[in-house]
């Protein structure tokens, strides 16, 4: 449908991929421990630490984007985890369980570090595989920030940080490495700034990247952020984003409209979504999923500002907040129209698109649509049902005045 | 049925419309009503400012109206006490907690606060990880925080008596329904499973003082046919987030099984734990929490979920263990499997049943719980 030539940069992705589940492999087999940790989590200390970590929710996307969760799932529904569990975890189970491995065989940790800013299930999910692989489990606990003051929750995870280092500690029997912590820290500045940079061009009118473009490009700094590697990704990535603007080459061929997203993409669907989308000249723009990797970490004072900013992330935020930050993403990108996923798999992201679809839409005008499916699993998607959200959302676009 | 008491059938019709028990009291003492969703919630401080804790424990009809706001896969827990406030069942509230043990109770307040705004909302969020010197430091931490937004809100501080009377209170309290379990589970002719739970439920509702007498009259008149035989009834040990519908109860009775032991919201995880009456109560009402029965929302190495149960199990001599599945409770699902495992390891028969709030297809409930009885050995049915 859409124009465009894929990314160069698509290749050297597709590399990483393979070399960083390769690296995972060797590291088990040179006794370097794997930790298995969450997306939102401060990873820096686990590569400070000398770990090898290791993102089980990459895997679920992964189970998703090939199109075989349902296989997966199966394996765990049979156990009794029901199908309205989250869609990630159901797989990681399903594929403990299971004999046959459609993706790969999902990595065996070492030991468990779960953070629980972003939702329930992850702590769930990390709780059962801990007894399953028989390795020791931590949980870095975060209460959710809402109109209290924030000290209250920093301090408690800046404490738990240093019990983490300890347990650390004592699994590798080797003393915490701050200078590493400092270089790690450096890096996942680093990739944050350059991806902060390459999603930007979605402002520009026409934009060479979109929300579909960056949910190709994302995994070095979900998975990788804090090494070498991911800042050399994203500085190749920016260099062909600034290519393509120069060639006039954009991310759908007649852009006429932006769309903010909420949250995570449709991973069997991406392109079915990217197609339609592009098919009504309507560029998603925004996304605060895309846009939840933005630390930068000051290094003068490494355990403490990696407490403030992985607490404060909007995962861990209260309603009215995540409101502000999508108006906020919204008036950034000057966006046309809002489209908000109800993710049944994903309950905390989920939970009240409704409210704020309203609200959003009485306070900008906006054209705001929400629908239903879930990001991994095709049992409940339905062609018709969101077509009959979307193309009236679609119709609106045309007619609403652009302020 | 045990007894048909004056003070059972009043529990029955506070528990026929929880609402009238708040409206007298507001109306009698101008006080101010605080609800809080299930449980966990240091209800000893709310009481301690002069506010009337009101437990909000969900209910069957208008579920439809929390239908444009909270997706149907959503917690019908949740659901349903949301659509009780929309329906206009919680009229007297003046302020809300919510205790934040899932993704459903951290993300509902934002829904119901711009929907129904109260003069006091307030998330409460104790730690989920109870082991580490972290977690008590920050749930005292949270007891502050809280108790400073109850004393802002009553425009006073509250003083150390204060408390300290609420403290003995709630314990006078949990100790009578803890005794009433006891009587319970060694005659269940003299209270059965069913008035059991129902008066755990009123005694989240009825003003704490007035319960307090209210269960020193019945245990009295209860003690006084003191129990003379012990139970023949086939024993059954219930597990997950509630008890719901209460029904549940009454076909585990006409299958000739009985109740004995639970770790439910509105059951013995609310009952249990109390809080010492001397030195720093604050303190106190921490570590009394980081203690609690663990739960899906605060599982723990130390004292497992899977072997707690097990050892419940056999503690209370149980015959079977039902599985009690909320729909959508996301928590209590991952646990299932492990737990059936471990309790089947141990030779316990297990049976999980699917239950909903709102759901109104009883005979499949019914013949599910008559079958697991059955297979027990219970009294078949015609
Ligand atoms: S519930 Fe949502 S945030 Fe949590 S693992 Fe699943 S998709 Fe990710
Ligand atoms: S029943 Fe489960 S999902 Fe519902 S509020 Fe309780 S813990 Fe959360």
């Amino acid at each position: 449908m859409s124009g465009k030539k894929t990314f160069k940069t698509a290749a050297l992705m597709k590399e990483l991929m393979k070399k960083n589940y390769e690296d995972g492999l060797s590291a088990g087999k040179s006794g370097i421990p794997i930790a298995w940790v969450t997306a939102v989590s401060p990873v820096e200390i686990i590569y400070a630490a000398g770990l090898f970590p290791y993102y089980p929710e990459n895997f679920g996307a992964t189970v998703a984007a090939r199109k075989v969760a349902d296989k997966l799932s199966a394996v765990a529904e049979a156990r009794g985890y029901a199908h309205d569990l989250c869609g990630y975890a159901r797989c990681g189970i399903g594929d403990a369980y299971a004999s046959e491995h459609p993706v790969g065989e999902i990595i065996k940790p070492d030991l468990l570090l779960c953070c629980n800013t972003q939702c329930g299930s992850l702590p769930k999910w990390f709780e059962v595989a801990g007894r399953f692989y028989k390795a020791p489990y931590f949980l870095l606990d975060a209460p959710q920030i809402g109109a209290e003051p924030e000290e209250l929750v920093t301090n408690y995870f800046l404490e738990q940080l240093k019990e983490l280092i300890v347990f650390l500690e004592e699994v590798t029997g080797k003393s915490f490495d701050y200078d590493r912590l400092g270089e790690v820290l450096y890096y996942s500045n680093e990739a944050c700034r350059l991806w902060n940079e390459v999603l930007d061009t979605a402002a520009q009118r026409p934009a060479p990247f979109g929300f579909f473009d960056a949910c190709f490009h994302m995994f070095p700094i979900v998975t990788m952020r804090g090494t070498k590697e991911a800042v050399a990704y994203y500085q190749v990535l920016k260099d062909e984003v600034e290519e393509r603007i120069k060639e006039k080459n954009y991310a759908i061929p007649n852009e006429r409209y932006k769309i903010y997203f909420d949250h995570i993409p449709l991973w069997p669907k991406l392109r079915w979504f990217s197609d339609l989308f592009a098919s009504h000249d309507a560029l998603v723009a925004v996304s605060q999923y895309t846009h939840s990797w933005a630390y930068s970490f000051d290094r003068t004072r490494p355990l403490e500002s990696l407490a403030e900013q992985y607490t404060r992330e909007f995962v861990n935020r209260f309603f009215n907040y995540r409101i502000e930050l999508k108006l906020k993403l919204m008036r950034k990108y000057n966006v046309d129209g809002f489209v908000l996923f109800s993710n049944r798999s994903c309950k905390p992201t989920a939970i009240g698109l409704y409210d704020k679809r309203n609200i959003i839409n009485n306070l900008t005008g906006i054209p705001g649509v929400v629908f239903e499916a879930d990001m991994s699993d095709l049992r409940f998607f339905s062609e018709e049902q969101i077509l009959a959200k979307l193309d009236p959302f679609f119709e609106q676009l045309k007619f609403s005045v652009k302020k | 049925m045990g007894l048909n008491t004056e003070v059972l059938k009043y529990f029955n019709k506070v528990t026929e419309d929880p609402g009238q028990e708040a409206r007298r009291w507001k109306e009698e003492t101008g006080g101010k009503v605080l609800g809080f969703l299930l449980t966990d919630v240091p209800e000893e401080l709310i009481h301690a400012a002069g506010f009337l804790p009101f437990g909000i424990y969900g209910g069957e009809k208008g579920m439809s109206l929390a239908d444009a706001h909270l997706q149907n896969w959503t917690c019908s827990y949740v659901r349903s006490c949301l659509a009780l406030s929309l329906g206009g069942r919680l009229d007297f509230l003046d302020g809300l907690v919510i205790p934040q043990r899932c993704d459903a109770t951290r993300m509902v307040m934002g829904i119901w606060n711009n929907q129904k705004p109260l003069s006091f909302m307030n998330n409460f969020r104790p730690p989920r990880q109870v082991e580490r010197p972290s977690a008590k430091r920050y749930y005292l931490g949270e007891l502050k925080r809280f108790k400073k937004e109850l004393e802002e809100y009553r425009g006073l501080k509250i003083a150390d008596d204060e408390l300290k009377k609420s403290i003995q209170l709630y314990n006078s309290n949990r100790t009578l329904l803890l005794k009433l379990f006891d009587l319970h589970r060694q005659d269940s002719s003299l209270l059965s499973s069913r008035e059991l739970y129902n008066i755990i439920r009123a005694s989240m509702i009825i003003p704490r003082e007035k319960l307090k007498g209210l269960l020193i009259r019945l245990l009295d008149t209860l003690n006084y046919k003191s129990p003379q035989k012990t139970d023949q009834k086939i024993k059954i040990f219930i597990s997950g987030t509630f008890l719901e519908p209460l029904e549940i109860a009454d076909y585990i009775e006409e299958s000739g099984g009985t109740i004995v032991g639970d770790d439910l919201k509105n059951g013995f995880r609310y009952i249990n734990g109390n809080i010492p009456e001397e030195g720093d109560l604050l303190q106190n009402l921490a570590e009394g929490q980081l203690r609690k029965i663990p739960s899906a929302s605060f599982d723990n190495s130390i004292n497992p979920r899977r072997n707690f149960l097990v050892n419940a199990v056999q503690e209370k001599r149980a015959d079977g263990f039902l599985l009690l599945h909320l729909k959508y409770c996301e928590p209590e699902n991952f646990d299932y499997y492990d737990i059936q495992q471990v309790l089947k390891k141990a030779g316990i028969p297990v049976q999980k049943i699917e239950t909903e709030f709102g759901d109104t297809s009883l005979g499949q409930l019914r013949t599910r719980v008559q079958a697991f009885l059955e297979m027990l050995g219970g009294v078949e049915l015609v």
